[in-house]
C-alpha cells in the first residue's frame, strides 16, 4: 500500500465517519493540520480522534497502542497519520507519495529576442543573432564591445520600474510567463517552492550609485539601490509578488546557476518536500561583468562563434527564464502541460581551478554521467546536446573533450544557442533548458550561428548555421562556470 | 520519493572574533559567552553612525595559511577555507566524489567588488585586476573550499539575508539526505569591511537604528535597536550516518530534519502579523515525530533587529504555544551577541544544538527569519 493510498483512505474515513462535507475533504492535502486550534486546521477534538483511530484500527489492521492512543499530541496532519499507518503496517520507507517522474508544466522567458517562450524559440528557430553595440553604459576603450542586451522597449513594457532592479523587473517577467502557463492557481502557489539562479543580482543600479557618489565627491541619495544589490533580493521579489510559500532559495554557481536550479529544485520535488517548483535563473548585464571578461580577454570583439577554429572568446547577454517543474501525478491530476520530462541531473565540482576547467574535462564527465544514471537512460539514447558552448578556446576543448569521452566522436548533435543569445551568465543554464524542451517539441535544433569552421579537434555535428529538423526523444543540456562547477540535465519529450 | 537516509554531524571548524577551532573551539568559545564585539579596530569610523563589531584576529588566518596559498585568495576566502579544513580536519573525512560543499552566504566578496571598480575608477582599463574579477562572484569561496579539501560533490553557494547559514545546513542535509552526496562541509561566512560596514551604517540597518539608545547588541530585548556586524566563518561536517559508522568516525550528533520556507513579505522588511500558512517548525516536527514539549532549547536568528526579533517571537508563539513546550524555552538563545552578525552565525547556532545534544539534553530546534521572509528550521537530536 503506498502512502498516496492510506491518505485516500483516511480522507475516505473523514468524510464517511467524521461526517465532513465531502468538498472540504477534496481540498484536504497531506500537510493539512488536523487539531483543533491551529489556524486552518480541519478543528478535531479528542472524540473526533478517538473515532478516527478505532476507526484506522479496523480498516488498516493495526493497533494503537495506549502510548499513542492520544493522537493531538502525536499528529499534526494527515501526512503525519498515514506515515504512522504505514509503518505499522510493516511498510518499509513510508515516506511521502511515490513520485513517478517531474514534468515541466510552465514555461518563462525574456531575453535578447523579447518577452515571451514563443519569441524565443522563434528567433532560435530562424538563426538569428540579437548580439550587438552595448547601449546600457559606456564601452569605450574595451576590446569588446558588444552584447546582447533585452530590447529597450521590451523592457519599458515590463510594468513599473520605480524601486526595483532591471534584472528583478526581467525575472518577475518571466516568472509571471511561466507560472500563467502552467495555469497554477493561488493554491498551488502558495505551496510551490522557489529556486533563483542569480549572480549579479541589482549590481547595475548599484553601479550607477557608486559611480555617481564617486564622480561627484558626495554622498549620493540613490543609496537604497544598495538594497537590491544582493542576488537573494530577487527571490525575494518573485515570493513575495507571486504568494509563492514553498521552500525559497538564492543559488550562487557562477554561471551553472541556472540549470543547478533546476536540479535542486526536482530534488525538493523528488524527496516529496513539495509537488511544485519555480526555478530558473536571471542576470542583467553590468559594468563589473563585461570589465571583469573583458579583463579576462575571454570577450570576442565580434559576435561569438562556439566551435568555430577561429573562436576569440564568447559575447555576454542577459535573460531571465523560468520552468514550473512539477510532480507528473500533480500535474496530470489537475490537468496542466506537459513539455517534457526532466529525467535526471547531475552536479559535480571540478575542485581543480578557480576559473579554468580541468584539463581532461572530469568533472564535466561526472556531472554527465551521474544525469544520465538519475535518468536510467545510455549515453546512446541521447540525441542531442544543448551544448555550454561559450565559444573560448579552453571551454570548447575541453567541453569537446567530455562529450567525446561520453557519446564518443561525433555520437550526438550538438549545439550552442550561445552563438545567438550570448553568455546569459545566471540565467544561461535555464533559457537553455527552456531551449531543450522546446527543440524536443518542435523537432528543430536550432543552430550554432557564425559556425563557418568548424574546429577539428571537436569532432562533432554542430549544426552549423540553420536550424535543422529532427525529432529528438531525449536530450541533454550542459552548464559550466567558474570555480568548475557543473550541472548536466537530462530532458525527454 | 527517494529513500532518505540519516544524516549525522562528523565535523566542526570556525573562524570566528572569539576563537579559531575544531569541535573543542567551538565548545569553548559558546562556553565562555563572552562577547566578542568590541569597537572596530581595523579601520576607522569616524563620522559613521555605528562603530560596533565583532571582527577576527588577523593572525588567525597567516598562522593558519602558507603565504603562496594566502596570496591567492581574498580575505572571505581565507576565512572559508580554514573554516573548511578545519572541519574536515575534526572529522577525518578525505576529500573526492562524495564530499560537497554548501556555503551560506549574505554579502560574498564585497571587498573584492569594491576592490575591483576602484582599480577601473582610479587607473582606467588598466586597473582592471583579472586576479580579483573572479572574487567578486559569490561562489568564490565555494570554489576555493572545494579545491582546498577536495570536494568534487556539488559545490553549492546559497546568498541569503541573517539566515544564509542555517539554509546551508538545511540545503546540505538535504542533499546528504537524498543520497546525492555522502558527506557535505556546510556553514557560512561573511567579512567585515569599510565598504560594507559604513553603507549598511548610514542606510541604517545597524545598531543604533535610527540613532535610537545605546549601540549593542541586545536581540529580544526591550532595548534592542539593531544588530551589530560580526565576521568569520563556521562550517560542520554533515554525513551520511551509514557511511560514518562504517569509516568510525566520531558522531556529534544527528540532523533529524531540516526545512525551509517562504512566508510571501516585500523585500527587505519584516512584519510580527504576517503568519506562517506553512510553517517549517510543524513541518519539521510533524516529519520527525517530535512533540513540542519535547525540545529541550530552541536557537534563534534574532539579532536585534526590533522587527526581525519581534516576528521570530511572533511566529514561534504561533507554533509552539507556551502551554505545548517546556517552561523556559523562550525567548529563543541567540548567539549573536557573542559574536555579531554574519553568515557563519547560522552553523554556530547548529553546532551549539549539537554540543547541547552530546550533554544529554533533548532535541534542539535551530530556528531562523529574515527580512523578506525565508523562514528555516533544523532539528538536531542525539543519534540512536
Amino acid at each position: 500500500m503506498t502512502q498516496k493510498e492510506v491518505l485516500d483512505e483516511l480522507k475516505a474515513i473523514l468524510v464517511e465517519r467524521l461526517m465532513f462535507d465531502p468538498s472540504r475533504v477534496a481540498e484536504v492535502t497531506s500537510e493539512t493540520r488536523l487539531p483543533a486550534g491551529v489556524e486552518g486546521s480541519l478543528g478535531l477534538d479528542s472524540l473526533d480522534f478517538l473515532e478516527l483511530s478505532i476507526t484506522i484500527e479496523h480498516r488498516f489492521g493495526i493497533v494503537i497502542d495506549g502510548e499513542t492512543q492520544d493522537l493531538t499530541e502525536t499528529f499534526f496532519s494527515l501526512d503525519s497519520l498515514s506515515r504512522f499507518v504505514l509503518g505499522r503496517m510493516g511498510v518499509r520507507d513510508s515516506g511521502r507519495e511515490t513520485m513517478t517522474g517531474i514534468v515541466v508544466s510552465g514555461l518563462g522567458v525574456v531575453g535578447p529576442y523579447g518577452a515571451g517562450a514563443k519569441t524565443f524559440w522563434a528567433g532560435l528557430a530562424a538563426g538569428a543573432c540579437p548580439i550587438r553595440p552595448i547601449t546600457l553604459f559606456d564601452t569605450d576603450g574595451f576590446r569588446s564591445r558588444i552584447a546582447a542586451e533585452v530590447p529597450a522597449d521590451v523592457v519599458a513594457g515590463l510594468g513599473p520600474s520605480r524601486r526595483r532592479s532591471r534584472a528583478d523587473r526581467l525575472a518577475l517577467a518571466a516568472a509571471h510567463e511561466a507560472v500563467a502557463d502552467a495555469g497554477l492557481s493561488p493554491r498551488d502557489l502558495a505551496r510551490a517552492a522557489l529556486i533563483v539562479g542569480a549572480i549579479g543580482g541589482g549590481m547595475l543600479e548599484g553601479e550607477d550609485w557608486y559611480w555617481e557618489e564617486t564622480r561627484t565627491g558626495r554622498p549620493s541619495p540613490g543609496i537604497g539601490a544598495l538594497r537590491s544589490i544582493l542576488p537573494s533580493t530577487h527571490a525575494e521579489t518573485l515570493g513575495h509578488e507571486l504568494r509563492l510559500g514553498g521552500p525559497r532559495e538564492t543559488v550562487v554557481m557562477a554561471c551553472a546557476s541556472g540549470a543547478a536550479s533546476i536540479a535542486l529544485g526536482a530534488d525538493l520535488i523528488r524527496d516529496g518536500v513539495v509537488p511544485l517548483v519555480l526555478a530558473g535563473g536571471v542576470d542583467a548585464l553590468t559594468r563589473i561583468c563585461f570589465m571583469g571578461f573583458n579583463a579576462l580577454k575571454l570577450l570576442d570583439p565580434e559576435p561569438c562563434r562556439p566551435f568555430d577554429r577561429t573562436r576569440r572568446g564568447m559575447s555576454i547577454g542577459e535573460a531571465a527564464a523560468f520552468l514550473v517543474l512539477e510532480d507528473a501525478e500533480h500535474c496530470q491530476a489537475r490537468g496542466g502541460r506537459d513539455y517534457g520530462k526532466l529525467r535526471g541531473a547531475g552536479i559535480t565540482t571540478d575542485a581543480h581551478h578557480i576559473t579554468a576547467p580541468h584539463s581532461e574535462g572530469e568533472g564535466m564527465i561526472r556531472a554527465m554521467t551521474l544525469a544520465l544514471d538519475a535518468a536510467r537512460v545510455t549515453a546512446a539514447e541521447i540525441q542531442y546536446v544543448n551544448a555550454h558552448g561559450t565559444g573560448t578556446q579552453q571551454n570548447d576543448r575541453t567541453e569537446a573533450l567530455a562529450l567525446r569521452r561520453v557519446f564518443g566522436d561525433g555520437g550526438v548533435l550538438v549545439s550552442s544557442i550561445k552563438s545567438m543569445v550570448g553568455h546569459t551568465m545566471a540565467a544561461a543554464g535555464a533559457i537553455e533548458a527552456v531551449a531543450t524542451l522546446l527543440t524536443l517539441q518542435h523537432g528543430m535544433i536550432p543552430p550554432t550561428a557564425h559556425l563557418t569552421d568548424p574546429d577539428p579537434e571537436i569532432p562533432f555535428d554542430c549544426i552549423a548555421g540553420v536550424a535543422r529538423p529532427s525529432q529528438i526523444e531525449l536530450a541533454l543540456s550542459n552548464s559550466f562556470g567558474f570555480g568548475g562547477q557543473n550541472a548536466t540535465l537530462v530532458f525527454q519529450k | 520519493m527517494n529513500e532518505q537516509r540519516r544524516v549525522v554531524i562528523t565535523g566542526m571548524g570556525t573562524v570566528n572574533a572569539s576563537g579559531a577551532g575544531a569541535t573543542d573551539a567551538v565548545l569553548s568559545s559558546l562556553a565562555l559567552r563572552r562577547s566578542a564585539i568590541r569597537a572596530v579596530r581595523t579601520f576607522a569610523t569616524d563620522g559613521c553612525p555605528s562603530r560596533l563589531g565583532a571582527e577576527v584576529e588577523e593572525s588567525v588566518l597567516t598562522t593558519r595559511l602558507h603565504p603562496d596559498v594566502a596570496r591567492r585568495l581574498s580575505r572571505v576566502c581565507q576565512l572559508t577555507v580554514v573554516a573548511c579544513r578545519l572541519a574536515v580536519e575534526d572529522s577525518r573525512i578525505e576529500g573526492g566524489p562524495q564530499l560537497g560543499v554548501v556555503v551560506g552566504t549574505e554579502y560574498g566578496d564585497i571587498r573584492s567588488t569594491v576592490d575591483f571598480v576602484e582599480g577601473f575608477i582610479r587607473y582606467r582599463h588598466s586597473g582592471l585586476s583579472p586576479m580579483t574579477f573572479p572574487n567578486v562572484l559569490m561562489s568564490s569561496m565555494a570554489g576555493a573550499a572545494a579545491i582546498a579539501i577536495g570536494a568534487k560533490a556539488p559545490s553549492v553557494t546559497v546568498n541569503q539575508a541573517t539566515v544564509a547559514g542555517d539554509l546551508a545546513v538545511a540545503r546540505a542535509a538535504a542533499l546528504v539526505a537524498g543520497g546525492r552526496a555522502t558527506a557535505v562541509v556546510a556553514g557560512g561566512v561573511d567579512e567585515l569591511c569599510e565598504a560594507l560596514y559604513r553603507r549598511l551604517a548610514q542606510m541604517g540597518a545597524l545598531s543604533p537604528m535610527r540613532g535610537m539608545g545605546v549601540e549593542g547588541c541586545h536581540p529580544f530585548a526591550p532595548d534592542h535597536n539593531g544588530p551589530v556586524l560580526g565576521e568569520g566563518a563556521t562550517f560542520l561536517v554533515l554525513e551520511d550516518l551509514a557511511y560514518a559508522r562504517a569509516r568510525g568516525a566520531t558522531i556529534r550528533a544527528e540532523v533529524l530534519g531540516a526545512a525551509w520556507g517562504n512566508i510571501p513579505t516585500a523585500p527587505h522588511t519584516a512584519r510580527r502579523s504576517r503568519a506562517d500558512a506553512h510553517s517549517p517548525v510543524l513541518r519539521l516536527l510533524d516529519h520527525s515525530g517530535i512533540a513540542p514539549r519535547a525540545l529541550a532549547r530552541c536557537y534563534g536568528s534574532g539579532n536585534g533587529d526590533p522587527e526581525v526579533d519581534d516576528w521570530e517571537r511572533a511566529l514561534l508563539a504561533r507554533d509552539l504555544p507556551d502551554d505545548s513546550c517546556r517552561p523556559g524555552l523562550w525567548p529563543p538563545v541567540s548567539l549573536a551577541p557573542l559574536f555579531g552578525q554574519h553568515a557563519g552565525l547560522g552553523a554556530l547556532r547548529v553546532a551549539a544544538g549539537a554540543l547541547d545534544v552530546t550533554q544529554g539534553t533533548g532535541p534542539v530546534l535551530v530556528h531562523g527569519i529574515a527580512r523578506g521572509g525565508c523562514r528555516t528550521a533544523i532539528l538536531v537530536g542525539s543519534p540512536v
